[in-house]
């Protein structure tokens, strides 16, 4: 079943030139983030969206939350879409669909203690209306629940390593035992092992609460080991999607299998190809045309530079968007 | 290869941090040899002195550093008992150079990329022979370097300032600043490590291609192991600033002697299936200032014995060049260690 469907989603940013600039007739530019993306996430799975920084991934998990003012399209939860909901009706879905942000510190009020940013969210949904008592034993019992000691909830934000700040921003997102919850690179800046011990954290979280999570990741290796469907975005649009293993078996897009093949990996003895890209993502102001990818493609065409490629189904359910595969569907008809 | 006579040698290094009353050891003990042209990468958690290390190398400790005992040689010159003046005219930006994890940091925004980088030139030449220069002389030299990086239009790009530059770009001119045919040993802190993976493996080849190219030795300090695997000959795997194992790079990650270097190699991702469960070490790394007894992993590691609790294992030979401190290396012989 699909607990999100995103059709079309466009989310453009303005940027003001200045006064100057205006009086001569340059005007606005348009950042093209998120440019006409269409995905769906089934429900109880791991959605994982990769790309390089600047492909407008984490964008794209905030136009859903609406922290971000999409142009255009529809974000579907539920049947219902995000973008046209009223006030009241938005706060009942930002309580069953939370996030989980890179900087964690960042998103913690230094002057409340943990128990108090733990028990808001709780208080914000009960009004109020909610004795001290059972208000502690459920934030002990989340505490618990993401291998905290129940001790930490007086103590403050920066009294806790990276790990640990992890960990509550884990506790909070599930407090109102949320359906959908994005992690923006939940594990950036851990070390190995402590990354490891989130990555398995989330995962008895999904099995035991059922929760679908979007996985907001740069890092490969944890998309492939945490996500059962996946997304590649370049440059604001998704050039690659479907399952997982589909994917890693058989990449079909030259920028997934660059992206891929740049991954260092620790097997030695496995021969590995580092397919090199020149030069560096374009500026979202000015895209290419046609093709986004084709200014570093290893494979450009001549109708690369006029004609953009469609997402095309390569079958089961693996959706791909170069002209190398569009041309082979077309010979076999 | 000398084998005699190795490019760098650092000996029984022991350094602590001093804060207020405490002390904190953050090097205990470290020796290691670099040879000519080898590119070594140090692997292991924050706080576990590899950074350290790099900056103990080029003395560019900050002031609550106290080294206790060691000795650096490079080329022969012991560094420690070399005064700050020499250091700097002989030695940093000239044999030893260094890259940093944050290139934005490294860079100063009010000058031009040009004006940075002749300003070290201009430097350099004037310890080096004293002899007056035109500007045209560095500028083509500063030129010439920012190619060899693999910048584009680099006679334009010297006019720029920092903030015109991408992440990648400015690592590239770090490097291309610390890169010179003068250059023997580069110190890459975590250089990396906050790039993109497609620019990521494009600085790395540059790496390898310019320290093969000047026959420069590389100290790599990574946490990424996957970039250690892919870029260093030998890797050495630091916990709580002791070196717990050190050899080749196929050694250490095909089949690890010390629990920890496995330990690690388990908790990747890479390597573990969907669905499975990852290794996460039980514990948290010791604060240095209060490190336990005897092995300073014992309290974390599933195969410790009553030995590990009171004393310090050395570092000693697994097999030739591959080196491990762990007690039980001698009683299980080459079995798998598994945690798992």
């Amino acid at each position: 079943m699909d607990l999100i469907e995103i059709n079309h989603l466009k989310t453009y940013f303005y940027q003001n030139k200045g006064f100057l600039s205006k009086l001569f007739g340059e005007g606005l530019k348009t950042i093209h983030a998120v440019d006409d993306v269409s995905l769906t996430i089934k429900k109880g799975r791991t959605f994982g969206l990769v790309g390089e920084s600047g492909c407008g991934k984490s964008t794209l998990g905030q136009s859903i939350f609406r922290l971000v003012k999409a142009q255009s399209g529809e974000i579907l939860f539920q049947g219902q879409d995000v973008l046209q909901m009223d006030p009241k009706t938005l706060m009942a879905f930002r309580q069953q669909a939370q996030l989980i942000f890179q900087d964690q510190y960042g998103c913690m009020n230094p002057r409340m203690t943990v128990g108090q940013i733990i028990a808001e969210p709780l208080m914000m949904r009960e009004k109020g209306k909610i004795d001290n008592q059972s208000l502690f034993d459920e934030v002990i019992r989340l505490l618990q629940a993401v291998n905290l000691d129940p001790e930490s909830a007086t103590k403050f934000p920066n009294e806790f390593s990276g790990g640990q700040a992890r960990r509550i921003g884990v506790a909070r997102a599930i407090a109102l035992t949320p359906v959908f919850i994005m992690a923006d690179e939940p594990t950036s800046g851990l070390d190995i092992s402590t990354a490891a011990t989130i990555l398995n954290l989330m995962q008895d979280l999904q099995d035991k609460l059922n929760i679908t999570y979007l996985w907001v990741s740069h890092n490969l290796n944890q998309v492939k080991y945490m996500s059962d469907d996946m997304a590649v975005m370049y440059l604001g649009k998704i050039v690659e999607m479907g399952q997982t293993k589909d994917i890693f078996r058989e990449m079909a897009h030259p920028y997934t299998k660059a992206l891929i093949s740049a991954v260092p990996q620790v097997s030695i003895n496995q021969q590995k190809e580092t397919i090199f890209l020149e030069g560096e993502i374009p500026s979202p102001i000015h895209p290419p045309s046609g093709c986004r990818f084709r200014t570093r493609c290893p494979q450009v065409m001549k109708r690369c530079k006029t004609h953009e490629p469609a997402l095309i189904d390569l079958g089961s359910g693996h959706l791909c968007a170069c002209h190398l595969h569009t041309v082979n569907q077309e010979t076999n008809n | 290869m000398n084998k005699e006579n190795p490019l760098l040698e650092v000996s029984n290094l022991t350094l602590d941090y001093r804060l207020g009353k405490k002390r904190m050891r953050a090097l205990d003990r470290v020796s290691f040899q670099l040879e000519k042209g080898e590119i070594l990468g140090v692997a292991g958690e924050s706080g576990c002195g590899k950074s350290t290390l790099g900056l103990s190398i080029i003395k560019l400790l900050p002031k609550i550093a106290e080294i206790k005992r060691g000795e650096i040689l490079f080329e022969g010159r012991d560094l420690l008992n070399t005064s700050e003046n020499d250091m700097n005219r002989k030695i940093r930006g000239q044999k030893i150079s260094m890259i940093f994890q944050n290139p934005q940091n490294a860079l100063n925004p009010v000058f031009t990329i040009g004006k940075q980088m002749t300003d070290i030139l201009r430097a350099q030449s004037k310890y080096k022979n004293k002899k007056m220069r035109s500007s045209r002389f560095f500028r083509d030299q500063a030129i010439g370097r920012l190619k060899s990086t693999g910048i584009a239009d680099p006679s334009a790009r010297l006019s720029n300032y920092p903030y015109e530059f991408s992440g990648g770009m400015k690592q590239r001119v770090m490097i291309g600043m610390a890169l010179s045919s003068g250059t023997s040993l580069l110190l890459a802190d975590e250089a990396t490590t906050a790039l993109d993976v497609t620019i990521e493996a494009q600085i790395n080849r540059l790496i390898s291609d310019l320290a093969a190219q000047y026959g420069t030795s590389v100290l790599y300090v990574s946490h990424n192991l996957g970039v250690l695997a892919e870029l260093a000959d030998r890797i050495m795997i630091m916990y709580a600033g002791r070196i717990f194992e050190m050899g080749t790079t196929t050694d250490v990650f095909d089949s690890p002697s010390h629990p920890y270097s496995a330990a690690l190699l388990e908790s990747l991702p890479s390597r573990q299936a969907r669905g499975k469960r990852l290794l996460s070490i039980p514990g948290i790394v010791p604060p240095l200032d209060n490190l336990p007894q005897g092995c300073s992993f014992h309290p974390r590691c599933k195969f410790a014995e009553d030995i590990c609790k009171r004393e310090v294992p050395p570092l000693e030979q697994v097999t030739d060049g591959h080196f491990s401190a762990c007690f039980l290396d001698n009683k299980r012989g080459r079995k798998r260690l598994k945690w798992i």
